[in-house]
């Protein structure tokens, strides 16, 4: 037999990456225009309760006959009885699932990616930055943090949506607030009614003075420009980029290195992210096309 | 891989022509399908290989930029060639092959593993440059978090008997990529071509147990200097030199270079050079549903970078042009395939230089940014 | 030196602070308090006006007439963000209507005077223009990003996904 890399030790002790667990959909909630959360649960005992994942990381769902696509968790990481994903409709994939009961069955691998850097927030004043659809992938970091409070100085969450009719989770504000969360909202374009901000969310960090630049981590996600001026924002008000995480995307497929779709530069998205700081990333996040 | 085996410490003898012959048939006594070297539609291929009639004797190969085509030799040498469009990570890693199966049932849809037996593969004639190229494969498909496990499965039953290089093509560079022309590791058995048998020398246990079942002899010092000329030969045919001095940093900050540009107006984005490369690794993973839709089946199908869905997302392409998608293709395989996997990607077999229809030469191409400029 | 009642302002708000003590003095002879109740009009699209404001608290929004779609809102700003600046560049009128959100506090500087003294004392004058300029250069990547609509649904345009590919 072939003696080569350590791996022979590993063969038959790991799953096949490749194959999916049956997952069954609990619950749907309609959220805004397009997107909707699905409450999915394994089938299979053991999987269930062996099932931990980290605020940041992702499945992929799998719909037989349409494909996989890759979904961030964005419910209670302490709390997996069923497992939160908020999906955006998008292509093929998202349209099987739009339609799809309570009941349904589809299959599910995961949990893949690197987290959110919660372990270096203790002490600390936290702001996490989202845009649009990128709330969700910070949403277990709210859970967890509003779960154990006292262990950070300020926290503010900094969302900035489309429209107002666009922001996602507003019903959930006000307990993040009372439970010591400084939710700040600003839309591109207003609509009738909206008293809030109109702007860009690097405006609502221009005026976030309650902060020490020195003591402070950021998280942010949403678009890549989106992410690319915010840092930039940040960075001009005194921080560096080491204290900044961003959460990228690129094409996934197999979610486990091997494909090679997701590769921005050295890193694949999958497994070397989706979580980055911003040092690490920003360079091949700034060469267009790469 | 463990301890680099010292070429000069392995044991060696002598196999007579004849003996060589009896292999096939003590590989297929053992169970191995047999693959190697044949001619087929005018080219030197990999396929399944039944006796020593199948391989390509008297032939070999004048490659240049952009062409292949065989010639006939003046004597019967059995490996008188260089490399070939095909590598063995066609038989490793397949260009089509199931990854699972999914069946709708009462309670739900089931997934599991596909029901097949993992193929038993006899490499023969493998070269040095293509042990590197195994090596870089294994790396990617069993030594990260996440492990192959088809790859993985076929690899881990692979005999290989490597053969050194008595010659090389124009477009080989194995020397200036550390790969070659001399096979040090990696493999069960090696052997050199003389007339009338071959050395072989010994790299496993395996590979000594199947050399127990066929006749050798002694190798003498006449033998053996003929043997070592014969290796010498490959190493003063390389024409072909490729300065890899400092190449991530060069390539990697010199991303917005004019030269993408150049090669770009000449590459035609064909994926040829993926499809050769013994080390290109992507896929794509497809549908395959029965009519009824409650059997549907993952396949993972070979893609390539330079295809142009490759970087679909969202509603768009990442790298929506040539160079873009060239780029890519020669920082990843030059450059951060370093930073990901520890050496580089290319082993200088010179494939994709022989196999582009415009003979786009990737040496060339690194040449061409000023080392100057950084 | 005896110390402008406004001065005390002057160093809190983004805008303004940063200027040297001489400076804030300087401005702070030309400067008045003024409030706005929620829902007045500062000023409107159109008109000609001479003050220029830094928001000392309280919200505005900026708004532009579109006939039948009514005064749409584009952009709202808050404590130390400057409105008005279209007076110091002497553009004749302004460019859009900016009403208070919230009860609203700002100082309000008389351009003409404002562009007097910068052209008395240009050092002064450097730092006004300076400060504006950041302004204007945040307001606009602010107002490219609002362009670009990047939360927007783009999918599905140019190129429709390969059956089975992730998205």
């Amino acid at each position: 037999m072939n003696e080569y890399p350590s791996a022979a030790s590993r063969l038959d002790s790991q799953p096949n990456a490749w194959v999916a667990q049956t997952a069954v959909i609990r619950e749907i909630i309609r959220e805004v225009s397009g997107v909707a959360t699905y409450q999915l649960a394994l089938k299979n005992a053991d999987a269930a309760n062996a099932f931990h994942f980290e605020p940041g990381q992702f499945n992929m769902l799998y719909v037989p006959g349409a494909g996989e696509s890759a979904i961030s968790m964005s419910g209670d990481p302490d709390s997996t009885d069923t497992l939160t994903h908020t999906i955006r409709l998008a292509g093929n994939v998202t349209r099987r699932i739009a339609a799809m009961q309570v009941g349904e069955t589809l299959g599910l691998r995961g949990p893949f990616g690197t987290s959110w850097p919660l372990e270096q927030c203790a002490g600390k004043n936290v702001i996490l930055v989202a845009g649009g659809i990128g709330l969700p992938p910070l949403r277990p970091v709210i859970y967890r943090m509003l779960s154990e409070r006292s262990k950070y100085e300020n926290l503010f969450l900094l969302y900035g949506a489309r429209s107002p009719e666009m922001r996602l989770y507003t019903s959930e504000y006000e307990r993040w607030r009372a439970q010591g969360l400084d939710v700040r909202e600003t839309v591109d374009r207003s609509a009738p009614g909206w008293r809030g901000n109109v702007g860009v969310v690097p405006q609502l960090l221009e005026r976030l003075h309650d902060f020490d630049p020195e003591r402070t981590i950021m998280m942010i996600c949403g678009p890549d420009i989106m992410m690319r001026f915010t840092a930039r924002a940040a960075m001009q008000q005194g921080m560096t980029a080491e204290q900044i995480w961003v959460s990228t995307e690129r094409n996934m497929q197999c979610a486990v290195g091997l494909c090679g779709h997701c590769q921005l530069g050295p890193e694949f998205i999958c497994k070397d992210g989706p979580v980055f700081r911003y040092d690490q990333i920003s360079p091949y996040l700034k060469v267009e096309g790469l | 891989m463990t301890d680099v085996i010292n070429s000069d410490n392995l044991r060696s003898c002598f196999l007579p022509l004849n003996q060589f012959a009896r292999l096939f048939d003590v590989l297929a006594a053992r169970e191995y399908e047999v693959i190697g070297p044949t001619v087929d539609q005018e080219a030197i291929v990999y396929d399944r290989l039944t006796s020593i009639d199948d391989l390509p004797r008297g032939w070999t190969d004048v490659q240049e930029p952009g062409k292949y085509r065989l010639e006939s030799r003046e004597d019967q040498a059995l490996f008188g060639y260089s490399v070939g469009p095909h590598s063995w990570k066609k038989n490793l890693f397949p260009p089509v092959s199931t990854l699972s199966v999914g069946e709708r049932t009462e309670e739900g849809w089931q997934f599991r593993e596909p029901e097949e037996s993992t193929p038993r593969y006899a490499f023969l004639g493998v070269r040095a440059c293509e042990l590197a190229a195994l090596q870089i494969q294994d790396r990617v498909f069993t030594g990260g978090p996440y492990v192959d496990t088809p790859y993985q499965r076929r690899r881990m039953q692979a005999l290989v008997i490597a053969v050194n290089c008595t010659q090389a093509a124009a477009t080989c560079f194995c020397t200036s990529m550390n790969t070659g022309p001399r096979c040090q590791q990696g493999f069960d058995l090696a052997l050199t071509e003389l007339s009338d048998g071959f050395q072989v020398e010994v790299g496993t246990d395996l590979g000594e147990e199947i050399l127990q079942e066929l006749e050798t002899v002694e190798i003498s010092p006449a033998q053996e200097t003929r043997a070592a000329a014969a290796r010498q030969n490959a190493v003063d045919q390389i024409e072909r030199e490729f300065d890899t001095t400092d190449i991530r940093d060069l390539l990697l900050s010199n991303l917005e270079h004019p030269q993408w540009n150049d090669v770009a107006d000449r590459c035609l984005s064909c994926t040829n050079c993926t499809m050769v490369c013994p080390t290109c690794f992507c896929s794509s993973v497809e549908e395959v549903s029965d009519l009824s839709g409650d059997h549907v089946e993952r396949e993972r199908v070979w893609d390539s970078c330079f295809n142009v869905e490759f970087s679909y997302m969202n509603g768009g392409l990442v790298r929506n042009s040539i160079r873009n998608r060239y780029r890519q293709w020669m920082t990843h395989k030059l450059a951060t395939w370093i930073d990901q996997f520890g050496t580089s990607g290319c082993v200088g077999c010179g494939r994709c230089i022989t196999w582009c229809p415009v003979g786009i030469d990737l040496t060339e191409e690194v040449a061409a940014i000023p080392k100057s400029q950084t | 030196m005896k110390h402008h009642p406004l001065q005390e302002i002057l160093m809190e708000l983004r805008f303004t602070a940063g200027l040297s003590e001489e400076d804030q003095q300087k401005l702070a002879s030309i400067s008045r308090l003024k409030e706005f109740k929620a829902g007045e009009t500062i000023f409107t699209e159109g008109s000609e006006h001479q003050d220029i404001y830094v928001i000392r608290s309280g919200r505005v929004e900026i708004c532009m007439t579109i006939p039948a779609r009514g005064c749409l809102p584009v952009l709202t700003l808050e404590a130390g963000d400057l409105v008005g600046w279209s007076s110091i560049l002497k553009q004749g009128e302004m460019t859009a209507t900016v009403g208070a959100i919230e009860d609203t506090e700002v100082i309000v500087i008389n351009a003409n005077e404002l562009r007097a003294l910068c052209d008395d004392d240009h050092d002064i004058g450097y730092q006004i223009m300076k400060r504006i300029a950041a302004a204007l250069s945040q307001r606009l990547i602010a107002c490219r990003l609002q362009v670009l609509d990047m939360f927007g649904d783009h999918s599905g345009r140019a190129h429709p996904t390969q059956e089975g590919a992730a998205e």
